[in-house]
């Protein structure tokens, strides 16, 4: 028997290797070891509403999504002497839990957090403020005076048990998109109640079927047009206590409006962002009641609507109800870290992001949460010139969003998206669908921890 | 005839199959976004919107992809080295060779590697902190380099295609254990070894939640986990990201961008694994 | 160093060996289990503590097991699952092992390996990167197959997606990333097949089917149940699918879809790792006890 060895140089050669990757293996480990000495020690100092870790100088730790990287960078270049550690990640979309993810494994670990953070969603304080991350901002950090210029309501999301957790970095309140020109060639009216949106939109089928007053989706559906009706699916009354009724009058006069307008086909049941409204419904928008960010996400990115054609309008009302209401779809918050080790920074920088015309008011890409900001904003979006006439009707329904409907630890969009949508697609009716709507949401509050009335 | 008739068309069915989404997603990388939606699906696009992607994809943070890539590249390759060192010995030493606690060690390697990934993420992080190693590639690289499946495969190898006869002559030639490993089994285990590091690299450049959960700062990041951003980035699949957001197109790319390593990769490891060297080496 | 050695006799395995074989074995092995034991044994047997306890550390015997279990996802879950793996399970051992027969007769090398590496690109494609594939691919509007979806009857996304379908697709893309890998495993074993063995068949008179099905089959024995002790428990532990789908389709299919991904739910969204951990070992108990089963019926950790 003969068996050639061709590879004893490749053993050798792989042995070597591997001695060179322990040894450096080794040595690493070591190195790291050695590096991590002397760490913590001094107590805590209770101030401004929490025990605060010792301050220490170093560089500040700031995690924000894709999108405000921007703002980071425009802080930096602003301000060359501050140190910034900027981690870029995903913001928390899709529920991806990411923060919660990393902030739990820190609090086992005691040590790691971020000194600020940026999250695309709106709920993070449900969870911030038990697992001991979020600091209190309003008893001492940030200034009443601040505090008090932020659109009314605006950091209600951030609120729990009358503690102010985080900061609203854009606000995403509804109102009434519409297509100026198409409007006005095909000789109708902005409607300024829902009994009138209904008409219009049975008329807008008969006259000129394929046009649409509307969409009914998206994931986000229920934000729209359910909280504008005042529909008390999502009234958080406490830390975790939710009160849950979809069969109100509010909320089944509004899904049978738009019953009706999806039977007539001029509300569409692809959401705005599916490749089938992208292809076959883009340019078919006459109304379209959406959140504030639907200006330049859907009409100018996605659906590339040239300009002067979109404008807005306040989103209507039901005869006879006297105070306007919206609803309000995402819009990004600010926490800070309760074990950040250089407050002054972080709370130096967290001010800035959120109120500085610099960013909010020429940058930022949404609709900013602090009013100030929000008038510069608005006057540069005119200046740009992409929409027909002011968005004045985004300012009035920034402080307009019922306060109604809060937000949970659970996603309601995710529950619509999996309860109702299917359903849709399937031919239901909205109204039909309520029942197992409620039942699914007091399924996903009550495993959420919540206790839920009805 | 027909029988062959019949293989072919097999074939090219399970071809398509595999095929055409890939097909797909190269062509979506030469299209703008407003074609992939109105367009034939698989038409081409153009150089420019090609260019276009590319300039778009690299513009995201300033080159941020080309530097997931060298991550993942370090990552995948160190593991690979320590994954093959480790796990071709000890396959061989299950199969070939008896010694206490062989049985009891392929059975906790079974066990261990059907446990579910979800819950030993938090064990593994207060392990790597507890060792100080978080923040370091090795946080990552030596779970990595634990590859289980590989031994397996090495262990399976070996005791379905090595004739123990074969060490057993060897032996009897005066050859040590490691002589026998040396001279006799490595050279017959060539495929394996192929087969384990094509496998390992491919595992460890795919790994998203690991490095998702233990690396704290972003450009540590691998490719995956980058890509992972760049979706969340694209409006249709999350309508927070506003503006100067990415464009499916240019999400394409950079799959397309991700995956060309392990099919370099996999053209050059295919060499070896054919090989039927042993039909050889048995017969006497 | 001596070694007696007959090479006759069935009853040799365990005598044969000796103490400078273990010795040599334990160093050969000896790497591997400080990683086993630290990337492996470790961090598995404190996710059993973890299954046992509570966020404090007290010992709260199958009281986590029972919660999970009372969650309104969880049958559903264990069902969709079951379906799932009856699917998954059939589609690979019968496709996997056939495609590899079938490129293993092929006569022309080439064709047999560039197929090979067309079968695989699908799996360098993991995770994140694949969202995009599918949401295209199952939508009516921009597919390439849209007229075979319409021949199907789907004319929307929303319709490709009904809840009935989703075992079917899941597999589907199941398959297409991880088939190709494990043909390449199967063709290399058949390729290990001595010739003499294949000649002698042929001469016998039996023609490719009867080989198959008696001689290479047989043979790939090993390989094959491997492949299912593996299929089953990723199988099992199905995640990257459905989750793949619901990003895909914006949360209307495959959320909260299998156990896994509840596993991810109790872990990171509700804070209770504990009750993850519960979810865990149960899978973990179903896998092994799948594998003890296959192991045991063919003779799998035997050194032969």
């Amino acid at each position: 028997m003969t068996v050639t060895n061709p590879s004893a140089r490749q053993r050798r050669m792989l042995s070597k290797r591997r001695s060179v990757l322990v040894a450096g293996c080794v040595a690493t480990v070591m190195l790291s070891a050695a590096a991590c000495g002397g760490s913590g020690g001094a107590g805590t100092t209770t101030k401004d509403g929490f025990a605060q870790a010792p301050q220490k100088d170093g560089a500040l730790t700031v995690w924000v999504d894709a999108t405000r990287m921007d703002a980071v960078k425009l802080y930096q270049q602003q301000h060359p002497d501050v140190k910034l550690d900027i981690v870029s990640y995903d913001g928390d979309a899709n529920g991806s839990n990411y923060l919660q993810t990393k902030v739990q494994l820190f609090n086992r670990t005691g040590k790691g957090w971020p000194d600020v953070v940026f999250s695309s969603q709106n709920n993070e304080v449900t969870w911030a403020v038990d697992a001991g991350f979020a600091a209190p901002l309003d008893k001492g950090l940030i200034p009443a005076d601040t505090l008090g210029k932020f659109a009314n309501g605006a950091n209600n999301p951030c609120t729990v048990d009358g503690t102010l957790y985080c900061l609203r970095n854009d606000l995403s309140q509804a109102v009434l998109w519409y297509n100026a020109p198409l409007l006005k060639k095909f000789g109708y009216k902005v409607p300024t109640t829902w009994e009138e949106y209904q008409t219009l939109g049975e008329k807008v089928a008969k006259e000129h079927p394929g046009y649409l007053v509307g969409d009914a989706g998206d994931s986000f559906t229920p934000e729209i047009y359910l909280w504008a009706s005042k529909c008390g699916a999502n009234q958080i009354t406490g830390p975790k206590a939710v009160t849950v009724n979809t069969t109100s009058e509010a909320c089944t006069k509004m899904a049978k409006l738009m019953d009706v307008l999806i039977k007539d086909k001029s509300m569409s049941t692809s959401g705005v962002f599916s490749t089938d409204f992208g292809k076959n419904l883009g340019d078919k928008v006459l109304l379209m009641p959406g959140p504030a960010w639907f200006g330049g996400a859907v009409f100018k990115d996605t659906l590339k609507t040239p300009a002067q054609q979109i404008a807005a309008a306040p989103i209507p009302q039901w005869k006879g109800d006297t105070s306007p209401s919206t609803g309000n779809v995402g819009g990004g918050t600010w926490l800070l870290s309760k074990h950040s080790a250089h407050l002054k920074a972080a709370t130096d920088f967290l001010k800035w992001v959120t109120t500085d015309n610099a960013y909010q008011g020429e940058k930022a890409p949404g609709f900013p949460a602090y009013a100030p900001a929000a008038e510069t904003w608005l006057k540069n979006q005119s200046a740009a010139g992409y929409f027909v006439g002011d968005l004045g009707a985004l300012k009035d329904a920034s402080s307009q969003v019922w306060s109604g409907w809060g937000s949970g630890q659970f996603s309601q969009e995710a529950i619509w998206a999996a309860t109702v949508k299917p359903g849709l697609t399937q031919g239901k009716t909205i109204v039909s669908m309520l029942p197992d709507w409620q039942d699914s949401i007091v399924k996903y509050a009550q495993s959420n921890g919540y206790k839920v009335s009805k | 005839m027909t029988s062959r008739l019949l293989t072919g068309a097999v074939l090219v069915m399970f071809l398509v199959f595999f095929v055409l989404p890939v097909l797909w997603l190269v062509l979506a990388a030469t299209k703008t976004d407003q074609q992939l939606v109105h367009g034939n699906p698989l038409s081409i696009g153009s150089w420019h919107a090609f260019k276009a992607n590319w300039d778009g994809l690299t513009a995201f943070q300033d080159d941020a992809v080309l530097l997931w890539l060298r991550n993942s590249a370090l990552y995948a390759v160190i593991s690979l080295a320590i994954t093959l060192c480790v796990a071709v010995p000890a396959g061989y030493a299950m199969a070939m060779t008896e010694f206490r606690g062989r049985r009891a060690l392929l059975i906790s390697t079974l066990i261990v590697m059907l446990m579910p990934t979800a819950t030993l993420v938090v064990p593994l992080f207060l392990e790597i902190n507890a060792v100080h190693l978080i923040g370091t590639m090795w946080s990552i690289i030596l779970p990595y380099s634990f590859y289980p499946f590989g031994v397996y495969l090495t262990y399976i190898y070996f005791t379905t295609a090595v004739p123990k006869d074969l060490l057993a002559a060897a032996r009897m030639d005066g050859c040590s254990e490691f002589g026998v490993f040396r001279h006799i089994a490595l050279p017959l285990a060539t495929p394996v070894i192929a087969l384990v590091g094509f496998f390992s690299f491919v595992a460890n450049w795919t790994n998203y939640f690991l490095p998702y959960v233990m690396l704290p700062e972003s450009d540590q990041m691998p490719i995956q986990v980058g890509v992972g951003n760049l979706l969340s980035s694209v409006p249709s699949f999350n309508p927070a990201a506003s503006s100067l957001a990415i464009e499916r197109p240019q999400l394409a790319l950079a799959t397309l961008v991700a995956i060309t390593p392990v099919l370099v990769v996999f053209l050059f490891a295919q060499r070896f694994l054919v090989s039927g060297m042993l039909a050889g080496a048995t017969k006497e | 160093m001596t070694l007696s050695h007959s090479s006759a006799g069935s009853a040799r395995r365990r005598p044969r060996g000796g103490a400078g074989q273990s010795r040599a074995g334990v160093a050969f092995v000896a790497g591997y289990v400080i990683l086993l034991i630290a990337f492996g044994v470790l961090p598995t047997g404190y996710a059993v503590y973890f299954a046992f306890t509570d966020a404090g550390g007290t010992f709260t015997g199958f009281s986590n097991f029972v919660t999970t279990a009372q969650d309104f996802r969880f049958t559903d879950a264990v069902s969709h699952v079951a379906t799932y793996l009856v699917f998954w399970l059939l589609s690979l051992v019968v496709f996997v092992v056939g495609l590899a027969l079938l490129l293993h007769r092929l006569a022309s090398g080439t064709i047999s390996k560039a197929l090979r590496f067309l079968f695989y690109i699908p799996g360098a494609l993991a995770g994140a990167a694949s969202v995009l594939v599918w949401l295209f691919m199952l939508d009516p509007t921009v597919s390439p197959v849209s007229s075979l979806l319409g021949v199907m009857g789907f004319h929307t996304f929303g319709a490709v997606i009904a809840p009935g379908n989703l075992p079917l697709l899941f597999t589907i893309i199941a398959f297409w990333t991880g088939a190709g890998g494990w043909i390449v495993v199967m063709y290399g074993a058949l390729n290990n097949i001595p010739q003499d063995v294949m000649e002698a068949a042929r001469i016998d008179g039996a023609g490719s089917w009867q080989t198959a099905w008696h001689v290479q089959i047989p043979m790939l024995r090993k390989w094959i149940v491997y492949m299912v002790i593996l299929a089953f428990a990723g199988g099992a532990q199905l995640f990257v699918e459905p989750q793949l789908l619901s990003l895909a389709s914006v949360g209307v299919a495959g959320r909260d879809y299998s156990l896994n991904q509840l596993t991810y739910d109790f872990a990171f969204q509700m804070n209770n790792i504990n009750g993850a951990a519960a979810v865990s070992v149960e899978l973990l108990v179903v896998s092994v006890s799948a594998a003890a089963l296959f192991v045991a019926r063919s003779g799998f950790f035997d050194a032969d």
